[in-house]
Parts: structure tokens; sequence; C-alpha cells
């Protein structure tokens, strides 16, 4: 069988250096999985919109807790001798 | 210069570092296979010595702006401090790739000095990239 010819071969070698290039751009892309910046933000303001509830739950229950504190207050000072 | 990087790589710096320096490292591996069949050290059927010299030359021109591009990025972005060892094969690895521009432009393509050039320049190449991309990867 003759050899391929010249041009063939270096254009073979330069196809399996691009074959190389992709494989080894394909293995470390899967290696990260999702990095794209778009699904990173999703993240971020999910995460900030749970604290944000969190926080709002915490203030409203405070808000609770100090007005039964001046309710009970005021109606302490009411049930006193007049 | 860093936000010019940010901006290209749109906020995954180490990780497109990572991916060009494993592209780098792929294409140092398959440069050191042609070199053994360009020197006759192997000698495949379907690929002369000619050719493999051919396509050396080509993708060693691509490999040493990938490199550049990678290290321009490396140190602009995070600069010499924190690099340790890998800074230090870093600025081997771009010495060793100057003197094999250097040997083939003063003593042509047969000079003595090329292999073991190219060979350093392959350990300094895999010291570099285990010491950043390898170890970011698991692998260093």
């Amino acid at each position: 069988m003759r050899p391929p010819s010249q041009l063939r071969q270096i254009a073979g070698s330069l196809l399996v250096a691009l074959a190389i290039a992709a494989v080894a751009v394909a293995v470390v892309t899967a290696h990260f999985g999702p990095t794209s910046t778009a699904r990173l933000e999703a993240r971020e303001d999910a995460i900030d919109a749970r604290v944000d509830a969190r926080e709002e739950r915490r203030e409203a229950a405070e808000d609770r807790r100090e007005e039964a504190e001046e309710r009970r207050e005021d109606g302490g000072d009411n049930s006193g001798p007049g | 210069m860093e936000d010019l990087i940010e901006n290209l790589t749109r906020g995954n710096v180490t990780e497109v570092k990572v991916v060009l320096a494993t592209v780098v490292a792929a294409l140092a591996v398959y440069q050191l296979v042609l070199a053994a069949v360009s020197y006759g050290k192997v000698r495949p059927r379907f690929l002369a010595a000619g050719p493999a010299t051919w396509a050396h030359r080509a993708v060693g021109d691509t490999v040493l702006v990938l490199a550049v591009l990678v290290a321009v990025a490396c140190v602009a972005y995070y600069g010499f401090e924190e690099g340790g060892a890998h800074a230090v094969f870093g600025c081997l690895v771009l010495g060793a790739l100057a003197a094999k521009v250097l040997a083939v432009r003063i003593g042509g393509s047969s000079s003595p000095l090329l292999p073991w050039i190219g060979i350093a320049l392959f350990g300094l190449l895999m010291a570099t990239w285990l010491t950043s991309a390898g170890d970011f990867l698991g692998v260093g």
C-alpha cells in the first residue's frame, strides 16, 4: 500500500492536533459543569431572595412582639389603683 | 487590563485559563510525538519526517500564541505575589520558548540544541500546568 501524499499527511497531522484540542476543551468543560454567568447570577439572586424573606419574617415577628409588649404595658397601667 | 480580561472571559477567568492551559499541555504531548517522528526516532508508515516537521512547526506556533495569552492573563489578573512555584515555572516556560525560537532563527532547524530545549520546554510546561490547572482539576 502506498503511503499518503505529503499534503495529506500534513492535513492529517493538523486535524489530529485540532481533535486533541477539542477533546481537551470538552473534558475540562465537562469537569467544571454549569459555570455560566447567567446561572451563577440566578443562583445568587435566589440566595438573596431567601435572605430577604428571612429578614422580613424576623422583622415582622419583632414588630408583633413589641406590639404585644406595649399592649401588656398599657393594660398594666389601666389595672392600677386610680 | 483586569477589566478587559474579565469582560473577554465573562467573569470566568480561572476556567478559561484552565481550559487554554490544558489545550497547551495536550498539544505539547502531541508535539513530543511529532518531534520523535521528525527526528526519525519513531517511523510510522502513515507519517514521514518532512510532514511531521511541518506540522510540528504549525502546532508549535499555535501553542506559542496560546501560552503567551495564558501568561498575559495570569500575570495581569493574578500577579506574581501568590504564584509560588507556578510563577517560577511559568517564567521559565516563556524563557525556554524564547530560547527555542532563537535557536531556530540562529542555528536553523538542524541545531543540536533544539531537541534538548524542546524536552526542557515540555517538562516546564507540564510542571506549570500541574501547579495550576492540574491542581485546579485535581490532577496535580
